[in-house]
């Protein structure tokens, strides 16, 4: 981890207080039990269906989970992570549902309250279970479901709730707004690195987020002196540079929306013609993937992750780097949302190849990559730390057993997550950046 | 009417109807749900093609998990491995399905038969208590698991039966296992057997999303 210990520590006292003075608005028992139905029947459709309808309940998905492999508790299947929208399912919508109404459980609010545990605590939403499953079912999307249904009822956990708010509201996330965006560049530039702020046409709108602003204020000058050595048009946005999208991660679809909404409109008044976003898986999802569907058409600007746009200048002669060093090992950790739900899989490792550095594969890597452990924003929840740091023992000993000398990933969150695994159990592995490694090793 | 009739008679006939509605009812009550269009560029566009690579592909488990599920996925290949062999080859069967399609095909000797039958009937006990015992699938299950289970494993006991005219007059063997059949075909629409038909759509359409996104299913 490359950041200020000094911030880092402070960034864990904040994550420690987070949520403590936020209070949802009260709901009734019946208010709850509607608004998760509600979600419920809005969020299937024909593709969900099928998957819930194929399911033998094999069980298998929980051998993919780390979760469960960490634990050995069958609560945590996968399988059953999604039960309470199956129950739905099977007694409002199925074709047979006058036939199975009669045998199948209504949703209470205890439910909603059980399976909070299940959907935030116990699931990133990484979706190696889809991967394992043998009917291709998509397991983590019939979750995500749930965890949408599970915030409409209000229960979605205090921390995630108060940064919802704070998005939705202010438009800044752990206080970073605007003002300490420009601090930083103001930093940056008394170091010679120039970040184009607020201008008003560009080619490239780059975005960055506020854990790397308070934590890796590296990653930024790390980006400014790739986008600046590739030639690139581009500007940084000081009232839309967010690429956190807690909406997504949080389960509330309207602040999915409103977050996606005021880049989209940021990026056509600008004029760009690539949105760029940085070291942030579910950014990636919430940006390339369902961007589009939240607008109800086709966005008018490519998105682009770094990896990706590092690999095309690469290729394209823009960017080359210093002649191999001295035969530096990294392993590289697929951010899920990027790599085994995003498709951003082999960018990385020919950006890292190309640098000059060897690579060397976990045991599961790629489309079978672990989770860090604390996607899906889960790494801010309190409820489930004793959770995390279990699964991230997992990613520790594939890590260890690869020999590297550093971890590299292409997400602030996988790290930040590692950083506090590491330091929970002294876990002495470097971790950085994908962008501030290659960045290091661009040739002058 | 005997008990024979009965079951060779109208119990086959509302058994084919009730498999054949109830099927068809769920299949295109499901599909009638759609989907949205998925709006965002595709990095990739074969969809027809990454659907049915995936159908294939999902019948062996990715590396790094097949060794955490070596045994579901072994006997479950041997049990419909066996099972199909018992259903499709056995000379009275091929003769049924000719009385209904219309033409028929070669069997197997009656040794090969048994032997797959009681090798099916066998592996179906083994996953029967594995489910009941094993922590995750014990907890998961509900009455659809065990009622599909024990409707697919009494035709299997009592064509054995049948087979080896054991425990009663063959006549009165094979009427209860035409019933067992029948009670399996009137179950079908109701419960998971339906993974027979569903399978394939779903590999498929993980094949289609996975693969607009650029990722091998």
């Amino acid at each position: 981890m490359s950041a200020q210990t000094s911030s880092f520590q402070d960034f864990r006292n904040l994550l420690q207080h987070l949520g403590t003075e936020t209070a949802d608005r009260d709901m009734s028992d019946n208010e709850r039990i509607h608004a998760a139905k509600s979600t419920f029947m809005r969020k299937l459709n024909g593709r969900k269906a099928v998957d819930l309808d194929t399911c033998i309940q094999c069980g298998m998905c929980a051998e993919a989970c780390h979760f469960y492999e960490a634990t050995l508790d069958e609560k945590y299947a996968p399988v059953y992570k999604f039960r309470l929208l199956r129950r739905f399912y099977r007694r409002e919508i199925s074709p047979m549902r006058l036939l199975f109404r009669p045998f199948t459980k209504d949703i209470s609010v205890a439910d909603l309250k059980e399976w909070q545990h299940y959907v935030y605590d116990a699931c990133t939403s990484c979706g190696r279970c889809d991967m394992m499953c043998p009917m291709g079912i998509n397991i983590s999307t019939l979750i995500r479901v749930t965890r949408e249904g599970i915030a409409a009822a209000g229960f979605m956990p205090p921390e995630l709730r108060a940064l919802r708010n704070e998005q939705r509201d202010q438009n800044t996330l752990f206080g970073v707004g605007s003002e300490q965006l420009k601090a930083l560049i103001h930093d940056l530039g008394a170091k010679k690195i120039n970040v184009p702020l607020d201008r008003p046409h560009a080619d490239v709108m780059l975005l960055t987020t506020a854990a790397d602003i308070l934590l890796f204020p590296n990653a930024l000058a790390a980006t400014a002196r790739i986008l600046n050595k590739a030639g690139a048009d581009w500007t940084i946005c000081s009232d839309v540079f967010e690429a956190t999208n807690i909406g997504l991660v949080s389960g509330d679809d309207p602040a999915l929306k409103l977050s996606i909404k005021r880049i989209v409109d940021k990026a056509t008044a600008i004029s760009a013609s690539t949105l760029l976003l940085p070291e942030s898986g579910h950014a990636y999802q919430a940006m390339r993937w369902e961007g589009a569907n939240e607008m109800g058409a086709s966005l008018p600007f490519e998105v682009l992750s770094i990896p990706e746009f590092i690999a095309a200048q690469t290729e394209a002669g823009k960017l080359n780097f210093k002649p191999q060093d001295n035969g530096t090992s990294v392993t590289y950790h697929d951010p899920c949302r990027l790599a085994r739900k995003g498709g951003v899989m082999q960018q990385p490792r020919d950006v890292l190849s190309a640098a000059g550095l060897e690579l060397r594969e976990t045991a599961s890597t790629g489309r079978e990559n672990y989770c860090c452990g604390g996607g899906c924003g889960e790494y801010v929840v309190k409820s489930s730390a004793d959770l995390r740091q279990k699964a991230f023992e997992i990613k520790r000993r594939e890590f260890d057993e690869t020999d590297a000398d550093a971890v590299v990933t292409g997400c602030v969150n996988c790290r930040i997550n590692l950083a506090i695994g590491a330091e929970n159990s002294g876990w002495q592995m470097p971790v950085t950046s994908l962008v501030e490694t290659v960045a290091a090793r661009l040739a002058d | 009417m005997t008990l024979l009739d009965f079951a060779r008679g109208p119990g086959l006939q509302w058994a084919l109807w009730i498999f054949v509605f109830g099927v068809t009812w769920r299949i295109v009550g499901a599909m009638f749900l759609m989907a949205k269009k998925d709006l965002s560029k595709a990095r990739r566009k074969k969809y027809v093609a990454d659907g049915v690579r995936t159908i294939i592909t999902r019948s062996v488990p990715a590396r790094s998990f097949e060794k955490r599920i070596r045994f579901q996925h072994i006997s479950g290949y041997a049990w419909h491995f066996a099972l199909f062999i018992s259903v499709l080859f056995f000379a009275p069967h091929i003769l049924f399905f000719e009385s209904l399609l219309g033409f028929g095909w070669s069997h197997l000797p009656n040794t090969i038969i048994l032997f797959t039958a009681a090798a099916a009937t066998a592996i179906l006990i083994a996953l029967l208590l594995r489910r009941a015992t094993h922590p995750v699938q014990k907890f998961i299950s509900n009455a659809d698991d065990y009622i599909s289970i024990f409707v697919v494993l009494i035709p299997l006991v009592t064509g054995i039966l049948a087979f080896a005219h054991v425990g009663a007059r063959y006549e009165t063997l094979l009427a209860i296992h035409l019933l067992s059949v029948e009670a399996m075909l009137v179950w079908f629409p109701f419960g998971k057997l339906m993974h027979t038909a569903m399978t394939m759509p779903s590999r498929y359409q993980a094949g289609t999303s996975f693969g607009h996104r650029g990722i091998k299913a």
